[in-house]
């Protein structure tokens, strides 16, 4: 059941820069919803148009089947957390939490109890007398998740949380939002630009570019049918054939070219009709030495295999745990990765096989 | 070993402070304390017994009070707008609070006296208005020295506030307006309290000037006196010098006073941590 939708609606900055442009979005009920892309791309934007921060151009925004276009911050009922923890820093941690619950005019046994339920939950037990300066950002954080949960809102929006913390607490921290989003059940938004962040915690991820959401699906679709040639780059294909034409065959596709011709099976990741871009991971590409002769017969081999191009290594690089090479062809560059102990060298002709199932069709 | 020498560069400003100020203050302070060679408070009780020196003394803490309290109630809002503007309008709006500073205070003073003179233009056109029959008596009042106090001092406590709002988080009126609170809550219980410390400051500065003014007063107090203009009648025209330097030692002695109370407040509403 749908709880939140924007409905064509635009945000500009002075009137003339849009920002966001006809934007629609759905969000169900009880959803971890990630919106991910590059800086400038709208998410935050969107973020703090549903938090009520920013009032859009046009458009309508419904939350729970009533109409929220015009329904200012405060009566909203949201929780927000900032990536700057956005603590009061001249209350207690006690008092940061019970901010929303004394405007709410809750009794104060039980804010006590509320607050102390909460801070449970983020594990702060312990820490209601101190102030923010005293605490570390991973706990400054969790006590802001606190203050945003205890007035249970009907959304939880979490605005790059944790680009202020060190990579290992981030690790711990984006299971801990996970842990207690499942715990409440709580319909969250969730704004980040770190991709594995993202596809860790997310039921659905929307990948956004230039304000519009290039794909929404749940993190393993995206991560393996990327739609867009946009978010195949974004989550690393760096290798695109485009091809002249294409014919649709029984379960197969046939993209050609003037020189070479693939087949690509069907499957999910390649069911758009009239793409004929393909697209497909460093590491995906297989690469061998390429000898004109076939070694058990001593011939000449001429006729390639199905979807293979041959070339020469350009440039080695060492990754640590594989070898990363530009391979030049007569269909342009690839990047090729490939775990092996002793690198190839510049110059070597290769042949690159491009599995069938590991190719994608992009838009 | 090498830095000690740089300890030597303050002695000529050392030196300069000892010997102009320091001593000075010293010998005043003492002064105060003897009569004919002999210890005595006699100066002082002789001040505290006098009704018309008392007078004069609580007229000028009121004056300051009143200043003080003024500026805050019409600097407030002010210093709250200005910080939410963009850098360039706020400097601006800035360059303009700032300008009764920049004016002599003379010609400040005088200004005043063309405005709530008797036949000044502020009474002039409340009879011209037919609002009042007789014109006020403002000029030559306390009320004139306040005025004037004000427009001297609103600046400063407009710059020690703006200085003070600017640096808080604008995520944190955010956070405020996430969690339920209406404009009015997020600056009763988020603005204002992370603001005390300018208003601390900007009210020392101003108690303190409005208790040493001497300008203003001479110029808009008429024969009404304040501290620093009695002051300056006991050394100057009356040549008592003995008196000024108990009404100075009681003008020290009051300033501190303010200042470390003041201080302590702000230590109780400081941000802790």
């Amino acid at each position: 059941m749908t709880l939140l939708a924007l409905e064509n609606v635009s945000v500009a900055y002075d009137h003339q820069h849009y920002i966001l442009r006809d934007f629609n979005l759905n969000i169900e009920r009880g959803q971890f919803i990630s919106l991910l892309g590059p800086s400038g791309c709208g998410k935050t934007t969107t973020l703090r148009l549903i938090a009520g921060f920013l009032e859009a151009k046009s458009g309508q925004f419904t939350f729970n089947g009533k109409n929220y276009t015009k329904v200012p911050v405060n009566k909203r009922n949201f929780g927000f957390v900032f990536q700057s923890y956005a603590l009061f820093p001249h209350l207690s941690i006690f008092e940061n939490v019970a901010f929303g619950l004394r405007l709410r005019k809750v009794s104060d046994s039980e804010i006590a109890k509320r607050v102390s339920r909460m801070l449970e939950i983020v594990s702060l037990t312990g820490y209601e007398k101190r102030f923010p300066k005293e605490l570390s950002g991973g706990q400054k954080q969790r006590v802001a998740i606190a203050r945003a949960l205890v007035i249970e809102p009907d959304l939880l929006l979490f605005d790059e949380p944790l680009s202020n913390l060190d990579a290992n607490l981030r690790v711990n921290m984006r299971v801990e939002i996970r842990r207690i989003q499942q715990e409440l059940g709580i319909t969250t938004v969730y704004v980040s630009h770190d991709q594995e962040e993202c596809f860790s915690i997310s039921d659905q991820v929307a990948i956004m570019n230039n304000g519009v959401i290039e794909q929404l699906d749940r993190p393993s679709t995206i991560f393996k049918y990327p739609r867009t040639e946009f978010v195949a780059k974004f989550i690393g294909f760096s290798n695109f054939i485009e091809f002249a034409y294409r014919e649709d065959r029984d379960g197969e596709i046939w993209l050609k070219d003037k020189a070479t011709s693939f087949r690509v099976p069907k499957h999910a990741g390649t069911d758009k009709s009239g793409g004929r871009k393909i697209a497909i991971r460093p590491e995906d590409i297989n690469i061998t030495a390429d000898s004109p002769f076939i070694p058990s017969t001593g011939q000449i081999d001429t006729g390639k295999e199905l979807n293979q191009v041959a070339g020469a290594v350009m440039v080695s690089t060492f990754l640590g745990r594989s070898y990363q090479y530009v391979v030049r062809t007569e269909m342009g560059d690839f990047t090729v990765n490939r775990e092996m102990e002793e690198p190839y060298a510049n110059g070597q002709k290769v042949l690159l096989t491009f599995p069938g199932d590991k190719l994608v069709i992009v838009n | 070993m090498k830095k000690r020498y740089v300890y030597w560069l303050m002695l000529p400003g050392l030196l300069f402070l000892t010997l102009f100020m320091l001593l000075p203050i010293i010998h005043t302070i003492g002064s105060t304390f003897f009569q004919e060679g002999q210890f005595t408070f006699e100066g002082y009780l002789h001040f505290l017994r006098d009704r018309y020196y008392v007078d004069i003394l609580l007229t000028t803490m009121q004056v300051s009070l009143v200043t003080t309290m003024a500026c805050i109630v019409v600097g407030f809002p002010v210093a709250y707008h200005i910080s939410m503007l963009s850098p360039r309008k706020k400097g601006f709006l800035l360059a303009l609070a700032i300008f009764p500073l920049l004016t002599s205070s003379v010609v400040r003073s005088f200004s005043w006296i063309i405005i709530l003179g008797k036949n000044g233009l502020l009474n002039s056109w409340l009879v011209g208005l037919g609002l009042i029959d007789q014109p006020l008596e403002i000029l030559y009042t306390p009320t004139a020295v306040m005025i004037g106090l004000i427009h001297l001092f609103l600046p400063l406590l407009i710059i020690s506030l703006v200085g003070v709002m600017e640096n808080i988080d604008p995520d944190l009126v955010k956070a405020a307006e996430s969690l339920g609170s209406s404009r009015f809550t997020v600056f009763r219980k988020v603005i204002f309290p992370l603001s005390i410390p300018g208003l601390i400051l900007g009210s020392i500065l101003i108690f303190v000037g409005s208790m040493t003014a001497y300008t203003t007063p001479t110029v808009l107090g008429g024969k009404k006196r304040v501290i620093a203009t009695f002051l300056y009648q006991n050394a100057i025209t009356l040549n008592d010098w003995n008196s000024a330097s108990v009404i100075a030692t009681i003008m020290i002695v009051i300033t501190l006073l303010v200042i470390g109370l003041m201080t302590k407040m702000s230590h109780k509403f400081r941000v802790k941590g």
